[in-house]
């Protein structure tokens, strides 16, 4: 489908920013100042040998490029380091860290879907109504929540005030269910205020993005050809609008994930919701080398897949380009 | 004989533009409502501090002056040390805008910097910034903006630098974008043909054309850099000394003012803050849509 | 529109859901414990966090325990001894131990556990055995420690007990890469699951040599930040706090079956001075004078820093031991004491011969130079931003400028053991066990490299050390504690700012038998809380 020199010359983009991006964790992350080995020294009240001993096994004695070369060679293995703080692998804890984000992404991402794009084709289908400058209003005023203000209020209002919500966590902690729906339930009642927290910020954004690629497409030649034609307005709407809209909605999702993780390291901190946002966010002032470059390598890898997955679906979608 | 005077709205020239423009923002609603905002906030900001000074050493006698409700004497309350909310959050707004502003002027000097350069020097320039532009886009902001912070440390002057590095992509992208375009249009490919200099084509034709659309990004960079800076502050990388808005939300957080029900303390800022923001956003927006012709006509 | 029926459908779903979870309870033998901040690993002798040892003390035995009034109590050991000469302990090991994995607890596990300590000077645990010379193990239930010199502190009270058939063949470099996932130990609790940023459970031993606790199950729960883990206790989602910040704490006064509880605690946060008197030494040299370090130390007010920074919780700071060690604190009456007395400073500096000779509010040496000081403090340790904000307000009135900055905590502790490039910095103490010793050893000269923070060394105070350290009779060692303190406190190393009350919290409705030791029901030296408290009668 795709011609080869295109596909090779993505590919090779593809690598050049790769290693950049991997390069730049390595440095970033060795040039911060302050010594982790210092601070645990001191409140693990260690003598000078043990840490001497840390710096050895962690290769922080040898010079920057040798420390490279190891770093570049346990990422061929998958292998991610040893964490400073827990000292075991660091896969092992991104693991279990994982899934909880992506739950939470998961579920925030319906919610963005539903509501974001869903608003932005009602106001589309009725611009310049009030109910259109309404909606608009709205998604502005959710663009300009911060995040974390968001959560501590919902924690005040729906937990502390009306206990509707629990605030933290993703289960009761020493909970026993009787039933699988129990235990859902426990898990939905812990992600709902998590959940709503993060994609309220991105809801806005998005029915923005789709009205306003959707006005585009709706005033086009060819849709105007379709109401000619006497189809109804909902047809016309759906089946040959929304399908051309979403080209810069899907654009718009490649970059998702980079907003997104700044909103998941907030909603995480003020829910203590066990995932990779929080876990950035201790190990950045602990010091924790490895445990930070495995994620941002990990996050900078899934943005770059994701852009070229959307690349790829716009050329297929693209009708223009899929005549050319 | 009389002359015709030809109406403001449609003379030529830059002054007539801007006077123009104004009158589309000012007519549209949601312009208007921007713009208000804005001026409240400047009041705010400038008269506020004026009015009602905030003095950090003020702390309160004892622990019975902690986190207390609204009073007569202290008309939003009272904070973890015993000092007043309501001049707290005035002098607040002071470095939540100066980080803002400061932190925009860094981004949009260098994201146009590099716009310009990559949009008129296509070939190997334009390849390298775009993908230096494409990692900074890739890389999350947020936890890179933490990392930064930790790094250089938490003065102001630190977290205007970092926010400021971290914002310019989207003013790169867009200042290239309509370099390139404008790069091709005839008059500038015959100026250039005249042996003109690249600075002066720069300069004199396309900063020009290019200027508006800076300016319409700015206006969203500035929502963004407030966000940016009140996130950091809220985790706790602001700087403890000045007070901020998000400093406060950070005080009030791990002081526990959400479970004491303390609204006075983590409203207001907040308040602030979206007020802010939405100012900004709204302004940017409808900015956006005039300068845009296609979006102007449509919707 | 077909959206917004999916919409409603999904609320009223999620509705549903939600409505229904009610009915999760937890179960009533299950002791729930919130903390905010989780164990780094379950090896014992690589663990630097406190929240690790306070599981880790479930699962392993000492030989002997502190008991609920910090006294030695049984452990394994059912009886311990000191030769005549004061320089070997007998231990007599109970019988029928058995590790967690079945297999029998013998002498050859506790030789094994001090000599792998000894030999590779092991974490902190390594300190209390630097000067054994060797165990013997005469029978399976005798345990001899021999020292070349008599031993004031009893190390049994502070080293875990470990499996020989576990940890025996490990190199030292293995033993730091041991995660000991699964701890096998011969404590009252096993372990059974961490959940990483979630939650740590360890279950009743039911073959424990002990009285059999009540508490089937110990759950530890970890909240991102305290106000939400202060939200739980109150909503019934946990039963105790290891540890609440004053604000915090002041919300959960008074609310219905919550008891908040302040107790003295064996930490203190502290202004320390860059006594280096290396030549290259890049510290203010004026900071060496200690008419300037007393001078600080009048001018500042205790009870306000108390006030104010910790709202009340906690002791105005003096001698270098905190209350919690009783009657090895040396008590300075209040007005002996270097405190709240700017007058005094004044007048001090001004006889010294600092005076402000160019009207700039800040004082000059006769030399010309500035009475100016870089402070450093820990930007995430609010109380210490605070406190360093009032430091400066109370210097700056007699008349000595200080320029605050702050960091973070590695920088800070890079900076201040690393180069002698600052001059006072703001930080704090924990004690390391519930005896004098470790507290008093941070100054020492032996310490410039380990422990010690400001570069201190005095002899005296060395010899003092090496005496109590060696001075088994107690009140004879009481004394000569005593004049370390004072000898300490006079010369101003560090001006103790405060002693922070330990601040907890438990539900009075579930479980009952809290103690209150000195040092915390829990997050202490002692796990006695543990194994006595019971569920409230339902």
């Amino acid at each position: 489908m795709f011609r080869a020199g295109y596909l090779a010359r993505k590919a090779g983009q593809l690598a050049l920013t790769l290693f950049a991006v991997v390069t730049f964790n390595f440095v970033l992350f060795r040039v911060l100042p302050g010594d982790p080995l210092q601070l645990i020294a001191r409140s693990g009240h260690l003598p000078p040998e043990a840490v001497a001993r840390l710096r050895a096994l962690f290769g922080l004695d040898r010079p920057l490029l040798v420390q490279f070369w190891y770093y570049l060679r346990n990422l061929s293995h998958a292998q991610f380091g040893f964490s400073f703080t827990y000292r075991r692998p660091v896969s092992s804890i991104l693991a279990e860290r994982m899934t909880n984000t992506i739950i939470l992404l998961g579920a925030a991402t319906v919610f963005i879907v539903l509501l974001g794009v869903g608003l932005g084709v009602f106001a589309a289908a009725r611009r310049g109504s009030r109910a259109d400058s309404g909606t608009v209003v709205t998604a502005l005023v959710f663009w300009s929540l911060p995040t974390f203000w968001t959560g501590m209020i919902l924690v005040f209002l729906l937990g502390v005030w009306l206990h509707a919500f629990p605030i933290s966590g993703i289960t009761t902690p020493g909970a026993v269910y009787s039933s699988w729906f129990d235990q859902t339930g426990d898990v939905v009642s812990h992600i709902f205020l998590p959940t709503v927290t993060l994609a309220l910020v991105d809801i806005g954004q998005f029915i923005l993005i789709t009205r306003s690629s959707l006005v585009d497409v709706l005033t086009e030649d060819f849709i105007l050809t379709a109401k000619a034609k006497g189809l109804s307005r909902r047809n016309v709407v759906w089946r040959h609008g929304v399908r051309n809209a979403l080209l810069p909605v899907i654009t718009a999702s490649a970059l998702y994930i980079s907003l997104v993780v700044g909103g998941a390291i907030q909603v995480e901190t003020v829910f203590s919701w066990p995932g990779i946002g929080r876990l950035i966010y201790d190990a950045v002032l602990r010091r924790d080398y490895p445990i930070l470059e495995a994620c941002f390598l990990i996050f900078a890898v899934t943005v770059i897949l994701a852009n070229l997955a959307s690349d790829l679906l716009y050329q297929v979608l693209d009708p223009r380009v899929r005549e050319a | 004989m009389a002359t015709k005077q030809i109406p403001l709205a449609d003379r030529p020239g830059a002054r007539a533009a801007l006077r123009r423009n104004w009158d589309l923002i000012w007519s549209d609603g949601l312009g208007r409502l921007g713009v208000i905002l804005l001026g409240v906030v400047a009041v705010i900001a400038i008269f506020g501090p004026m009015l009602f000074p905030f003095d950090p050493k003020a702390v309160g006698r004892s622990a019975a002056d902690i986190l207390q409700p609204p009073s007569a004497q202290h008309w939003l309350g009272t904070d973890e040390l015993g000092r007043d909310v309501f001049r707290a959050a005035l002098a607040g707004s002071r470095i939540s805008l100066l980080v803002g502003l400061l932190a925009t002027a860094i981004s949009i000097l260098v994201g146009a910097v590099i716009g310009l350069v990559a949009g008129y020097y296509p070939g190997w320039p334009d390849s390298v910034l775009m993908r230096v532009t494409d990692f900074f886009l890739v890389m999350p902001t947020l936890p890179l903006v933490i990392a930064l912070a930790a790094l250089f440390g938490q003065s102001l002057g630190i977290i205007i630098l970092v926010i400021g590095l971290t914002g310019w992509p989207s003013t790169a992208r867009i200042v290239r974008s309509q370099v390139l375009s404008l790069r091709e249009r005839q008059f500038v490919v015959r100026i250039r043909s005249l042996g003109a200099s690249d600075l002066r084509i720069v300069g004199s034709h396309i900063l020009p054309n290019v200027l508006p659309l800076i300016f319409a990004n700015t206006v969203l960079v500035i929502a963004g850099s407030i966000l940016s800076e009140a996130t950091l502050a809220f985790l706790g990388l602001g700087d403890p000394v000045h007070v901020s808005w998000g400093t406060m939300l950070h005080f009030a957080f791990v002081s526990g003012a959400t479970g004491r029900g303390a609204w006075w303390y983590f409203l207001p800022p907040g308040f602030g803050i979206v007020l802010v923001v939405l100012g900004f956003t709204l302004f940017g927006h409808t900015l956006d849509r005039i300068l845009n012709p296609r979006l102007r006509e449509r919707g | 529109m077909r959206a917004r029926t999916v919409a409603a459908l999904l609320m009223v779903a999620l509705l549903v859901l939600t409505g229904c979870t009610r009915s999760a309870k937890s179960g009533s033998t299950s002791l729930r414990v919130g903390w905010s901040s989780e164990p780094d690993t379950m090896n014992p002798l690589t663990t630097y966090s406190t929240e690790a040892q306070e599981v880790l003390q479930l699962v392993y035995d000492k030989l002997t325990e502190y008991d609920s009034s910090l006294k030695p109590e049984p452990g394994l050991a059912t009886s311990f001894e000191y030769s005549s000469d004061g320089l070997s302990i007998t231990y007599d090991l109970r019988d029928g131990v058995k590790w967690h994995d079945g297999q029998p607890f013998t002498s050859a596990d506790v030789k094994f556990t001090f000599d792998l300590i000894h030999d590779q000077n092991l974490s902190e645990y390594g300190q209390w055995l630097t000067d054994m010379t060797s165990v013997d193990t005469p029978d399976a239930s005798t345990v001899v420690v021999n020292f070349s010199k008599p031993q004031a502190f009893n190390p049994g009270l502070s080293i875990p007990i470990l499996p020989e058939h576990i940890w025996s063949g490990k190199s030292a470099e293995d033993i730091q890469k041991f995660a000991n996932d699964q701890p096998v130990g011969t404590g009252p609790y096993t372990f059974v699951q961490w959940k990483q940023g979630e939650s740590l459970t360890i279950k009743r031993n039911d073959s424990w040599w002990g009285p059999e606790p009540a508490a089937t199950q110990v759950i530890f729960v970890l909240y991102g930040n305290e106000d939400v883990m202060a939200q739980a206790l109150k909503a019934g989602e946990v039963d105790v706090l290891t540890e609440v910040p004053p604000t915090i704490w002041d919300g959960l006064s008074g609310v219905d079956n919550v008891a908040a509880v302040s107790i003295p605690s064996f930490s203190f946060h502290h202004i320390g001075f860059n006594m280096s008197t290396d030549p290259k030494s890049q510290g203010n040299p004026l900071i060496l004078d200690r008419t300037v370090r007393q001078a600080l130390a009048y001018a500042l007010d205790r009870n306000q820093l108390v006030q104010l920074a910790l709202a009340g919780h906690g002791q105005p700071g003096s001698v270098l031991l905190p209350p919690a060690f009783g009657k090895w604190q040396l008590k300075i009456p209040a007005d002996q004491q270097m405190n709240a007395n700017p007058d005094q400073a004044n007048q001090m500096l001004d006889a010294a011969g600092y005076t402000d000779t160019n009207g700039d509010g800040v004082r000059e040496a006769p030399d010309g130079s500035p009475l100016e000081f870089r402070l450093i403090a820990i930007e995430s340790t609010t109380v210490d931003v605070r406190a360093a904000e009032l430091f400066r307000n109370a210097a700056a009135k007699v008349g000595i400028k200080l320029d605050l900055q702050t960091m973070d905590e590695n920088t800070l502790g890079k900076t201040v053991y690393n180069t002698t490039d600052w001059d006072i910095f703001v930080w704090g103490w924990d004690s390391g066990v519930a005896d004098p010793d470790y507290m008093l050893g941070i100054v020492l000269c032996s310490q410039i490299g380990g422990n010690n923070d400001i570069y201190y060394c005095n002899k005296h105070y060395d010899q003092l050390y090496d005496q109590q350290a060696t001075t088994v009779d107690e009140a004879a060692r009481m004394n000569i504690v005593h004049l370390m303190q004072q000898d300490f406190y006079d010369s101003a190393g560090y001006i103790v700012m405060w002693y922070q009350d330990k601040l907890q919290a438990y539900r009075t409705d579930t479980w009952t038998g809290w103690v209150q030791t000195p040092g915390g029901m829990v997050f202490n030296f002692t796990r006695d809380n543990y194994l006595n408290v019971t569920p409230v009668a339902a």
